[in-house]
C-alpha cells in the first residue's frame, strides 16, 4: 500500500469512535436513500404503468382538439381499417380501434348517465385491463352484438345483473337522437371508482351504427410492453399514418398529464427530503475534519516544517475524508440493499394506505425493487458532498504557518 | 490526632507485561500541622502516596486515616465531599479550568459546596489579594503566566481553609524566581493557618523550605528527616 | 440543585470555547430544525386545502342520508322529512351551518352534446356559507332564490357542452316512479372551482324547481351540516344523530371521501416520522460533537472530580451542555422556519403540476400553514430525543476515574 494511503488510513482510526459515528451518519441516509429512491422509481413505474394499461394505452391517436373538448363529431375515419393497417404495419397486435359516446343508461328502474366505448372484442384486450378485470359474466365476443359490459358501481347503481337489458339513449355524431337496446354480459371491477361507476363497452360494429358513426371511431390506442418501447414506437406511428390526414398522435404524458405531473410533484418533495439528508450528512463530515484538522495542528507545524506544502496536507486530508466516504458508501450500499430486499420478498403496506394507492392505481402492497442504479446513486451524491465538506478543512491548512503551530499543544 | 496517618500501603501497578510496586507497605504519620516534603525520582510512588493520601486512588491494601476518619473504604460519594470540605490540590498543570476566569476558578468549589454568591466573592478576592494576584480576577488561565496560574490554583485549593494541602510537583513548570515565591506562600500560609501541607516533588529547592522530608524508592520509605530539628 | 448555576454556566462556555465546531454544528441543526418545520408547513398546507376543497364539495362536516342513498343514490331513497320539520329540529342547535338539498345524478344536454353531472338542487341562501363556488366570482349571476329556474355550470363543462350564459340546456332524471325527470333549464352563469373536475361534475339549480322537477314535494336527498372544526366532528356528528333518533344514516365527512380520510392520518404520521428521521441523521452530529468535547477535557473533568465535585454533577454538565446546543439551534431554526414561511402565507403557486396536484386531489396554489402544535412536536421530540442521545457521552464523561483522567496525556 502506498504510504500516503496507509498514513490517510492510520490516521482515520486515531480517534476511531468519531470515524464511526460520521461513517454512521453516512450509512443512516445512504440506507435511507437506497430505500426511499428504491420505493419512489418503482412506485412511479407502477403508476404509470397501472393507470395507461387499464385503458388509456401509450398512445392514442384521435382528431385535433378531440382530447380536449371530446365531441361527437371529432372523428378518426374509417378507424378499424385505419387500426388494421397499423397492426400490419408495424407488426404488432396491441393496437385497437375506439369509439366513445355519451348515452343514458336506463333500466328498468335506474336511468344513468354513462360514457359508453365502442370497442373491438379481438384486440382491445391487448391494450387495456378491462377485458381481464370482469368479475361476472363475459366479456364481449362478436363485433356485431347487440351487448355491452359495465363497472360494478354502475351494475349495482343500475340495479342490473347480467342477462338484464340497457336502453340506451344519445345523440348520433350528426346530432340526431339514437337509441338501442342492449344486453349486459359482463360485469367488470377494476377498483377505481370513476371508471367502474359511469363506463360501459359494447362492440365496435354495434357502437357504429347505434350512433350513426359512418365507418368512423374516435381513438386509435396503441400499447407497448414498456414506456422505453412507447417511446421508439411513437415516430412510427406518426410515421405510418395515411398521407393527407390531419390526427395527431398523443402520448401518454399528453393522455394522462395529471400522471407526470403527480409524479414531479412527488419528486420534488422528495428531492427536499433528500438534499436535506445529504446536507446534514456533509456537515457532520465538515464537523469531524475539521476537529481532525485543529488537534493535529502541532503535527502539521513539523511536518510543513519539515517541507511539506500545505497543499499536499489538503490532499491527505481529502483522502482521509474519501477513505471515510468510501467505507459509508459501500456499508450504506449493502444495508441499504438489504434494507429494501428485506420489503422485495415481504412487501410494504402501510396501515391505511390502501385508500391513497388505489387513487393512483397502485396496489396496497408494494414490492420495492433495488436496482444497481438505485442502490447506488444516492450514496453517491453523499460521497460527492462529503469530499465537498472536506474541502474547507483542507484549505484551512494554507493559512496555517509552521512556527505557530508547532507551539500549539 | 494525626492529620494524615497510613498504615501498610500496598499498591501494584501493571505496566506492559511487569509489575510495578508503586507503594510497597507504607506506613507513615503526618501531624498537624505540617510541612511534609515526600521525594523520589521518577516513579518512585510519591504521586500513588499522595493520591492515596487525597482519596483520589484506592490502595489494594492498608488504610488511609485523613482527621480520624478512615478513608480509604468511603463511597465515590463521601470521598468527593471529603475533598470538598477537607482537602486541598494544587497539581503540576492543568490545574484551573480553562473556561473560568480567576475568581470564577476560585469560586468554584465553594459553589459546589452551596456558599452564597456574596461571601463567595468576598472570600475568593480576599484569597486573590492574599496570593498576591489582586486586580487579575477578570483573567482567565490563558491570559495569565504559568506562576500566576499556580497562584490561582493555591488560593483555590486554600480559600475553604481545609486542614490538609496536597501539592503534586507544583512548581514543575515555574522558573526558580517562581518557585520561590510559590514555596514562601505556602510557608506563609502553614504558619498563619496551621494548615497540613503534603508536598511531592524532586526539586531541591523546594525540599529546603519543608520541616519534614520523606524520600521514597520504589514504593519504600527510605528517609524520613526532621529537618525542623537540623 | 445548589450546582445547577455553576453547570450551567461551565457548560455554556465549554460550548463557545471551541466556537467553529459548535458554529458548525449549530449549522446543521438550525437547518434540520428548519426543513422539519418547513415541510411540516408544506404538507399540512396542502391536506389542509385538500380538505377544505374537499369538504366544501362534500361539503359539510357531517351528512344525513336516507341509508339507501349512498349506495343507490336515486330519489327514491330520499328523505321525506320536510323544510319546515328540519328547521323546527336544527335551527335550535345553532351550527355554524346547515342545508338540505336535492343531490341526485344527472344528464345534460346542449343542443349538441351530453354529459352526465351531479345535479345539487339548492336554497342559495343557506349554502352560501359552505359552498366551494364563490358565489360573487361567477361569471353572469349565481342562483338567487330556491325558486330561481336557471342553472348555474361550470365553465369548463360549458366549454363541452358548447353552450354559454343565455342558452338553455335540458336536465334529465328520474322521479321516484323511475319516469324519466327533465326540465329545460336557462344558463345563467357559470362558475370557476379550484378543482377543474369540479366544473365538470356539478350543476347547480334551485332547490324547490329541482323538487318540482323530480315530483318530489318538499323532499330532499342530502342534509349537510358545518360544525367548528373539521378536525373535531363528533360533537356535530353526537348531536344530529340524537336529533334524527335512527331515521337516517350520519356520516362524518372522512366516512364519505375516505381517500380525504386517510390523507389527514397518513399525514400525521408522515409528519412524526420526517421529524424522527431528521433528528437521526443530526444525531450523529450531535454525539460526535459531544464525544469530542468530552475528549478534549477529560484532565478538566478529572480535576473537577478531584477538586470535589460529585460524577452526577459531571454528566449534567454534558447534558446541559448538549441542550443548550439543541435549544439554540430550535430556536434559530424555528426563527428561520417562521421567516420563510411568513411570506409565503399568500400561496405558492404550483400550476406548472395542477393536474398532478388534482390527481392527489389537491389545488394549484399551495398555502404553507405553520400550527404551533407541529413546531411544538418538533421541538419536543428534537429535545427528548437529543437528551437520550447525550446520555451515553455523559454518562462516559462521569465515569472517568480523577486520577485516570488528570494524568491522561492528550
Amino acid at each position: 500500500m502506498n504510504i500516503v494511503l496507509r498514513l490517510a488510513w492510520r490516521n482515520l482510526w486515531r480517534h476511531s469512535k468519531r470515524t464511526w459515528l460520521t461513517i454512521g451518519a453516512m450509512v443512516f441516509s445512504n440506507t435511507l436513500l437506497v430505500f426511499m429512491i428504491s420505493i419512489q422509481f418503482g412506485m412511479y413505474g407502477l403508476m404509470i404503468d397501472n393507470t395507461l394499461q387499464v385503458f388509456s394505452g401509450h398512445m392514442q391517436i384521435q382528431a385535433p382538439g378531440y382530447k380536449d373538448d371530446q365531441k361527437m363529431r371529432q372523428v378518426v375515419p374509417h378507424v378499424v381499417q385505419l387500426a388494421s393497417n397499423l397492426r400490419k404495419e408495424l407488426q404488432t397486435d396491441t393496437i385497437a380501434a375506439r369509439g366513445w359516446a355519451f348515452a343514458l343508461a336506463s333500466s328498468e328502474e335506474r336511468s344513468y348517465g354513462i360514457g359508453v366505448f365502442g370497442v373491438e372484442p379481438v384486440f382491445e384486450p391487448r391494450v387495456s385491463n378491462i377485458p381481464g378485470l370482469i368479475k361476472e359474466g363475459r366479456y364481449l365476443r362478436d363485433p356485431d352484438a347487440t351487448e355491452i359490459v359495465i363497472g360494478a358501481v354502475l351494475a349495482r347503481n343500475l340495479r342490473v345483473a347480467t342477462g338484464d337489458e340497457l336502453t340506451l339513449l344519445g345523440s348520433g355524431r350528426d346530432g340526431s337522437f339514437s337509441a338501442a337496446v342492449v344486453h349486459v354480459v359482463g360485469v367488470f371491477e377494476s377498483g377505481v371508482v370513476d371508471i367502474d361507476r359511469n363506463f360501459g363497452e359494447m362492440p365496435l360494429e354495434t357502437f357504429q351504427d347505434v350512433f350513426y358513426m359512418d365507418g368512423a371511431g374516435h381513438q386509435v390506442v396503441v400499447s407497448a410492453a414498456t414506456l422505453d418501447e412507447a417511446e421508439l414506437l411513437q415516430p412510427k406511428v406518426v410515421a405510418a399514418l395515411p398521407g393527407g390526414t390531419d390526427l395527431v398522435v398523443h402520448d401518454w404524458d399528453a393522455l394522462q398529464p395529471g400522471l407526470r405531473q403527480a409524479i414531479q410533484a412527488d419528486m420534488s418533495s422528495a428531492f427536499f427530503m433528500y438534499g436535506i439528508l445529504v446536507i446534514l450528512v456533509a456537515f457532520s463530515v465538515l464537523n469531524t475534519q475539521l476537529m481532525s484538522v485543529l488537534e493535529r495542528t502541532h503535527e502539521f507545524g513539523i511536518v510543513m516544517s519539515l517541507g511539506l506544502k500545505a497543499g499536499r496536507l489538503g490532499r491527505l486530508i481529502m483522502l482521509e475524508t474519501a477513505l471515510m466516504g468510501i467505507i459509508g458508501m459501500i456499508i450504506g450500499s449493502i444495508t441499504g440493499a438489504i434494507f429494501t430486499s428485506w420489503f422485495t420478498v415481504n412487501g410494504l403496506s402501510i396501515p391505511g394506505m390502501e385508500e391513497m394507492a388505489a387513487n393512483f392505481n397502485l396496489p396496497a402492497r408494494i414490492y420495492p425493487e433495488v436496482t444497481p442504479w438505485t442502490a447506488v446513486a444516492g450514496p453517491l451524491v453523499v460521497f460527492l458532498f462529503t469530499l465537498l465538506a472536506s474541502a474547507y478543512p483542507a484549505l484551512r491548512l494554507h493559512r496555517l504557518h509552521p512556527v505557530e503551530a508547532m507551539r500549539a499543544n | 490526632m494525626a492529620a494524615v496517618r497510613c498504615v501498610d500501603l500496598c499498591k501494584t501497578y501493571r505496566q506492559g507485561d511487569q509489575d510495578i510496586k508503586a507503594l510497597d507497605h507504607v506506613s507513615i504519620e503526618i501531624a498537624e500541622g505540617g510541612f511534609v516534603c515526600l521525594s523520589a525520582p521518577s516513579g518512585g510512588g510519591k504521586t500513588t502516596l499522595l493520591n492515596a493520601i487525597g482519596g483520589l486512588d484506592i490502595p489494594d491494601s492498608g488504610e488511609v486515616w485523613i482527621a480520624g476518619r478512615r478513608i480509604d473504604q468511603m463511597s465515590k460519594g463521601e470521598l468527593a465531599d471529603l475533598r470538598l470540605s477537607s482537602i486541598g490540590f494544587v497539581f503540576q498543570a492543568y490545574n484551573l479550568i480553562p473556561v473560568l476566569t480567576a475568581q470564577e476558578n476560585i469560586e468554584f468549589v465553594m459553589q459546589i459546596q452551596g456558599v452564597p454568591a456574596a461571601e463567595r466573592r468576598t472570600k475568593s478576592l480576599a484569597i486573590l489579594e492574599e496570593v498576591g494576584l489582586a486586580g487579575l480576577e477578570g483573567r482567565r488561565p490563558a491570559e495569565m503566566s504559568g506562576g500566576q496560574q499556580q497562584r490561582v490554583a493555591v488560593a483555590r485549593a486554600i480559600v475553604s481553609r481545609p486542614a490538609l494541602v496536597l501539592a503534586d510537583e507544583p512548581t514543575a513548570n515555574l522558573d526558580s524566581r517562581t518557585s520561590d515565591e510559590l514555596m514562601t506562600l505556602f510557608t506563609e500560609l502553614n504558619e498563619h493557618h496551621n494548615t497540613t501541607f503534603v508536598i511531592a516533588t524532586h526539586d531541591q529547592r523546594v525540599m529546603g523550605y519543608a520541616k519534614r522530608l520523606i524520600r521514597m524508592l520504589d514504593g519504600r520509605i527510605v528517609d524520613d528527616i526532621d529537618q525542623h530539628a537540623a | 440543585m445548589r450546582t445547577t448555576p455553576v453547570l450551567t454556566r461551565l457548560a455554556w462556555r465549554y460550548l463557545w470555547r471551541n466556537h467553529r465546531r459548535t458554529i458548525i454544528m449549530l449549522s446543521a441543526i438550525v437547518i434540520g430544525v428548519w426543513a422539519m418545520i418547513f415541510m411540516t408547513a408544506l404538507t399540512r398546507g396542502m391536506v389542509d386545502q385538500m380538505i377544505k376543497d374537499g369538504i366544501s364539495v362534500l361539503p359539510g362536516h357531517v351528512q344525513a342520508h336516507n341509508p339507501l342513498f349512498l349506495d343507490d343514490p336515486s330519489v327514491s331513497n330520499r328523505i321525506s322529512i320536510g323544510d319546515a320539520e328540519l328547521s323546527r329540529m336544527f335551527d335550535p342547535l345553532s351550527f355554524k351551518a346547515w342545508a338540505s338539498r336535492v343531490k341526485v345524478p344527472a344528464v345534460i344536454t346542449s343542443e349538441r352534446e351530453s354529459r352526465g353531472v351531479t345535479l345539487l338542487g339548492i336554497d342559495p341562501a343557506a349554502e352560501r356559507a359552505f359552498s366551494f363556488v364563490t358565489y360573487d366570482d361567477v361569471e353572469g349571476r349565481f342562483l338567487e332564490s330556491a325558486e330561481d329556474n336557471a342553472v348555474v355550470i361550470g365553465r369548463k363543462l360549458a366549454n363541452t357542452l358548447d353552450t354559454r350564459i343565455g342558452k338553455r340546456v335540458v336536465l334529465m332524471s328520474q322521479d321516484p316512479d323511475n319516469e324519466i325527470a327533465d326540465r329545460g333549464f336557462r344558463v345563467a352563469g357559470l362558475f370557476e372551482a379550484s378543482m377543474p373536475a369540479f366544473e365538470e361534475m356539478y350543476v347547480f339549480v334551485g332547490k324547490k324547481t329541482a323538487q318540482k322537477m323530480l315530483r318530489i314535494g318538499d323532499a330532499t336527498t342530502e342534509i349537510v351540516f358545518v360544525g367548528d372544526d373539521y378536525r373535531d366532528v363528533e360533537p356535530t356528528y353526537d348531536r344530529v344523530r340524537e336529533t334524527l333518533d335512527g331515521d337516517l344514516k350520519v356520516s362524518r365527512w372522512y366516512e364519505i371521501d375516505t381517500y380525504l380520510g386517510t390523507m389527514l392520518k397518513v399525514m400525521d404520521g408522515f409528519v412524526l416520522i420526517w421529524v424522527i428521521v431528521i433528528f437521526l441523521a443530526l444525531s450523529f452530529g450531535l454525539v460526535n460533537t459531544l464525544v469530542m468535547a468530552v475528549f478534549e477535557r477529560i484532565r478538566e473533568i478529572g480535576l473537577m472530580l478531584a477538586l470535589g465535585m460529585k460524577p452526577a454533577s459531571i454528566l449534567g454538565q454534558i447534558i446541559i451542555e448538549s441542550m443548550m446546543l439543541l435549544a439554540v439551534g430550535l430556536a434559530i431554526g424555528d426563527l428561520l422556519a417562521w421567516a420563510t414561511i411568513q411570506p409565503l402565507k399568500e400561496g405558492i403557486d404550483i400550476s406548472a403540476v395542477a393536474e398532478g396536484m388534482e390527481m392527489m386531489g389537491a389545488s394549484s396554489v399551495l398555502y404553507p400553514k405553520l400550527y404551533l402544535y407541529d413546531m411544538l412536536l418538533a421541538n419536543v421530540v428534537v429535545l427528548i430525543l437529543g437528551f437520550l442521545a447525550s446520555l451515553s457521552p455523559a454518562w462516559r464523561a462521569s465515569r472517568y476515574e480523577p486520577v485516570e483522567a488528570i494524568t491522561k496525556v492528550g
